[in-house]
């Protein structure tokens, strides 16, 4: 635990080692790291002038993604020290237990794979309009779009490794200049694919337009040098609020910011499913596994499940208390890839879940935070500490009708679950209008088809009710005198 | 020679002077206090219902060492663990039925007739002989304290020697005129005890000067959160609430806007005024350091007469980047040697005065404990620093163990250089929360926000 590990700055190509000028930063889990100060290197991380853009600006799509995609064949974790090291210290930061967080770092080559790569540009932006300059057609043949890179801070979230892999091959498949700011529970992910594309191909414009540092957040002098409009013209923030609270003051606009908030998620639970055991069990699989997968660590998992039923009524109660017990039983299982026990038990929200424990008219509470449990509120509405709800432990929420979810539902609601099937249509326009991100079953039967079935879109699909790459380039026209007659008259724009 | 006490009794402890009670050596002080807490326990154990169903869950029977009774200490949630709904549609038979778990006295007798407003259920809870007050902390929902007046006497008693203990004046004897930059009344836990004690320690309503003549009234503090979320939907008719409260609210928030300035004005009235008289300062902090701050801004000091005194509390929460030496400024602009401050939670009677050395000393009748991140008992020698949980044995209509969120370094040797013996906190305490990496937590922004919005408007009432 008392290691100091040596962590180095990206710098376009260039791995800086920490030296004599090295600072130590607090990491979590109990590893410290050391780094080359970030204060003296302002200008290996920023790009002042944008005609340095032109390199990347200049190479073709098809190498880009030759690139990358040959990037991913390198990030086999059996095969790379690299992304081992930052392995070793993500498990030791303890956010993911050991078979799920192999499961993540597994799934980093698939993330690269070259057909989903150019579908991902294509799909999002076009891979015409990053090539090139694509012309309008009839009346408009004058005018061209191209999609043009920019000079990119992410600020991104270290509770999943994927975060480091999404960001370094979305700034490339935009012919973007990258600059990372890592988080301090995990400051080496993105490091080791950079570091692993800088063996590939030290000179290739991707290459020479990363750069990764960590600073600590809220460290005024690096966020007045970097957060400039004249060295940066879009700000990805993921974490919301807590991430960009420090830079606030030095945004002004000409930079755009892409804030992907923290989400919460739910699930639905109609009347019908308790009608038969068979229904009531597949809804237990499919709240397991929801709620479960990740450890609950990720947004779209389910926290809140709101069900369909009379709260004033102790045999209904009683119902919910059985799914509750059900889906606490499929905990078990869960493959242990998808989710696992927890080593230790989380005492805040366990102090939270005594608490009202002790109030048994209104609340009935089961389970723990080493295996998972529950909370049925015997009213309709939520527990207080709803965004304490972690260690696979939700709150049945008792809803006279499923319409009335929409009033707790707003654009941090990310992922619903929905069971049975047949309510979707007559709740799916309505949520969607509330601000929820996506609608996904809970059917299926078993963890890893329901896990599935939440799980894979195309790529390409918007992220949080937004299409953050499309947003990342900017859009600039050319417009030539026209060769057409046009009408002449003057309307706003 | 130490003085002598009952166990059975610790009321009456707090009818002694504080030396005294300080001088207690440390192991009769234990003893005392294990049998005090043991007796209580026995007494409370199947008298109040959470705490039955608490002690049975934990296979808590009798208290035979101090750390036993650790399990059994109510969590600081659990004076606010009924529903929030309850709260708002105003459901005061479940509201009622809710407190009466927490308390000995049989509530199911309350005449809940006519009520339509909390204020009014406390008020009547009162006409009952409770003493229910509330305190709202950073989540904004309120906690009731289900003490009753059975609780009066010590409460008062302890309240005066505190006083004493903090300031060196003697309020049963020297009445000094007294400014409090807040509200004027109220069931809030601060307001409450201002009403009860301070303006007799004033020598009446007449020598107790505040900014405002009016109560907050308990509603608005209970739906501050509502209120606002229902306001940015345009909803706020939807609620119910009485005109008349939606009214106040305005008033309030108008009342917060001009704060600042008017509290100048205020103060600035009195130190003319009482040019030359012993007077005694309260408020929190912050409140306090600004207006020192406006003063000597302009170069001003007070002239109050040798003897006033400075009781303030709530630290500088509500203000930005104050100075290291704001202390310092504090004391010159209103001219005291030192500046009063007391340390405890509402839950518990004995808060503890800050000595001249700057530690927190608790009196007898209140005993701390240690829990360290797993919820075990810490050493109760030399220097520890866990979660703060206090017993306070004196009251007999609610338990009085309560486990707080407070992360507190303990001196638990009687070597103050100050002289005054008994377990001591050191004066930097934070939230557990936040040292467990919980300011990192990324909480819901709605109705947080909208109360401490709120509060930033009518803040100064504690």
């Amino acid at each position: 635990m008392d290691t100091v590990l040596n962590i180095p700055i990206i710098a376009r190509g260039h791995v800086i080692m920490p030296g004599e000028d090295a600072v130590q930063f607090k990491g979590r889990g109990g590893a410290d790291f050391r780094q080359a100060d970030p204060h003296k290197h302002i200008h290996d991380l920023v790009l002042g002038d944008t005609a340095k853009l032109r390199d990347l600006h200049d190479t073709p799509m098809a190498e880009i993604i030759d690139l990358l995609a040959e990037l991913g064949n390198r990030l086999v974790l059996e095969d790379n020290p690299l992304l081992q090291e930052s392995f070793e210290l993500a498990l030791k930061a303890g956010g993911l237990a050991e078979p799920i967080l192999r499961g993540v770092y597994d799934a980093l080559p698939q993330m690269f794979e070259r057909g989903a790569l150019a579908a991902l540009a294509d799909k999002t932006i076009g891979l015409a309009y990053l090539d090139g300059w694509v012309p309008g057609s009839g009346d408009y043949d004058c005018i061209s779009i191209r999609a043009v890179g920019t000079r990119q801070l992410h600020i991104t979230a270290g509770n999943v490794p994927v975060v480091a892999a999404l960001t370094i091959a979305r700034a490339g498949l935009t012919k973007s200049d990258l600059l990372i700011k890592s988080p301090s529970n995990d400051p080496l992910t993105a490091n080791a694919i950079a570091r692993t594309l800088i063996d590939l191909a030290p000179d290739h414009p991707v290459t020479k337009h990363i750069a990764i540092a960590y600073w600590k957040g809220g460290d005024e002098f690096m966020d007045s040098q970097i957060v400039r409009t004249s060295r940066i013209d879009k700000i990805t923030a993921w974490g919301g609020m807590s991430s960009v609270r420090h830079i606030q003051k030095f945004l002004t606009p000409g930079i755009d910011l892409t804030a992907l908030n923290p989400k919460y998620s739910m699930s639905m639970i109609g009347r019908e499913t308790f009608e038969s055991a068979a229904a009531m069990d597949e809804a237990a699989i499919g709240l397991a596994t929801i709620a479960g997968f990740y450890n609950q660590t990720a947004c779209a998992n389910t926290r809140i499940v709101y069900v369909e039923c009379d709260a004033e009524d102790e045999d209904e109660i009683e119902q919910v208390v059985k799914l509750g017990r059900k889906m606490v039983a499929a905990y078990g299982d869960l493959p242990p890839l998808l989710s696992t026990p927890f080593p230790h038990p989380n005492r805040e929200l366990e102090a939270e879940m005594e608490a009202v424990a002790l109030e048994d008219d209104f609340y009935h509470v089961e389970g723990d935070t080493l295996i998972g449990g529950f909370i049925v509120s015997k009213f309709n509405d939520r527990v207080e500490f709803f965004d304490k709800l972690n260690n696979r432990v939700v709150n049945f929420v008792p809803v006279d009708d499923l319409n009335d979810v929409i009033k707790w539902c707003d654009d941090t609601t990310q992922t619903v679950g929905i069971y049975p099937e047949e309510r979707r249509a007559g709740l799916l326009d309505a949520f969607a209008l509330a601000g929820v991100q996506r609608l996904v079953p809970l059917a299926g039967g078993d963890p890893m088809t329901v896990y599935a079935g939440m799980h894979h879109m195309p790529p390409g699909s918007p992220h949080d009710g937004i299409e953050p790459m499309r947003r990342s380039v900017r859009w600039v026209i050319d417009m030539r005198p026209a060769r057409h007659a046009v009408p002449l008259s003057v309307a706003a724009e | 020679m130490a003085i002598s006490l009952l166990p059975d009794n610790p009321a009456a402890w707090t009818y002694r002077r504080f030396e005294e009670l300080y001088a207690i050596p440390r192991e009769e002080r234990e003893k005392l206090q294990l049998e005090a807490v043991r007796i209580n326990f026995a007494r409370l154990r199947d008298r109040i219902p959470a705490l039955r169903k608490l002690a049975d869950r934990q296979g808590v029977e009798h208290i035979d060492k101090l750390e036993d009774v650790l399990p059994v200490c109510f969590d600081h949630r659990v004076l606010k663990n009924y529903p929030f709904q309850i709260i708002e549609n105003r459901d005061f038979r479940k509201l009622t039925g809710w407190l009466d778990k927490l308390t000995a006295h049989d509530l199911t007798r309350v005449d809940l007739d006519g009520l339509s407003t909390i204020e009014q259920w406390l008020a009547r809870l009162e006409t009952y002989g409770m003493l229910v007050t509330y305190s709202s902390g950073t989540t904004g929902k309120l906690s009731f304290v289900p003490r009753s007046y059975d609780e009066l006497g010590p409460w008062k008693y302890h309240f005066y020697s505190v006083n004493r203990a903090s300031s060196g004046v003697d309020a049963w004897t020297e009445k000094l005129p007294t400014f409090f930059p807040g509200y004027r009344g109220g069931y809030q836990t601060m307001l409450k005890m201002m009403s009860l004690f301070n303006v007799e320690m004033a020598g009446g309503d007449a020598n107790y000067y505040t900014l405002y003549d009016t109560h907050i009234p308990a509603d608005l503090m209970a739906l501050s959160g509502r209120l606002q979320a229902a306001e940015d939907k345009g909803e706020i008719m939807d609620l119910g609430l009485d005109p008349a409260l939606l009214e106040q609210r305005e008033q309030m928030m108008q009342q917060g806007r001009e704060r600042e300035q008017r509290m100048e004005e205020w103060f600035g009235k009195l130190i003319r005024e009482f040019k030359g008289q012993r007077v005694k300062i309260g408020g929190t902090f912050a409140d306090l350091y600004r207006v020192a701050r406006a003063g000597l801004d302009k170069g001003m000091t007070c002239e109050f007469a040798p003897g006033s005194i400075l009781q303030g509390g709530g630290g500088m929460k509500g203000y930005k980047d104050a100075p290291d030496d704001w202390e310092e400024q504090v004391k010159d602009f209103f001219g005291v040697d030192r500046l009063g401050n007391q340390y405890g939670f509402s839950e518990c009677i004995g808060n503890a005065p800050l000595c001249e050395h700057g530690f927190f000393h608790f009196l007898p009748y209140t005993v701390p404990l240690l829990m360290d991140g797993e919820g075990k008992a810490m050493s109760r020698e030399g220097v520890q620093k866990g979660r703060l949980v206090l017993v306070d044995p004196i009251p007999t209509s609610y338990w009085g163990g309560f486990t707080s969120g407070d992360e507190v370094t303990m001196h638990w040797d009687d070597d103050c250089a100050c002289g005054w013996k008994g377990p001591r906190a050191a004066k930097t305490i934070r939230r557990f929360a936040e040292s467990e990496g919980g300011d990192d937590k990324i909480t819901c922004a709605g109705s947080q926000q909208a109360y401490n919005e709120f509060m930033e408007f009518v803040q100064g009432e504690a």
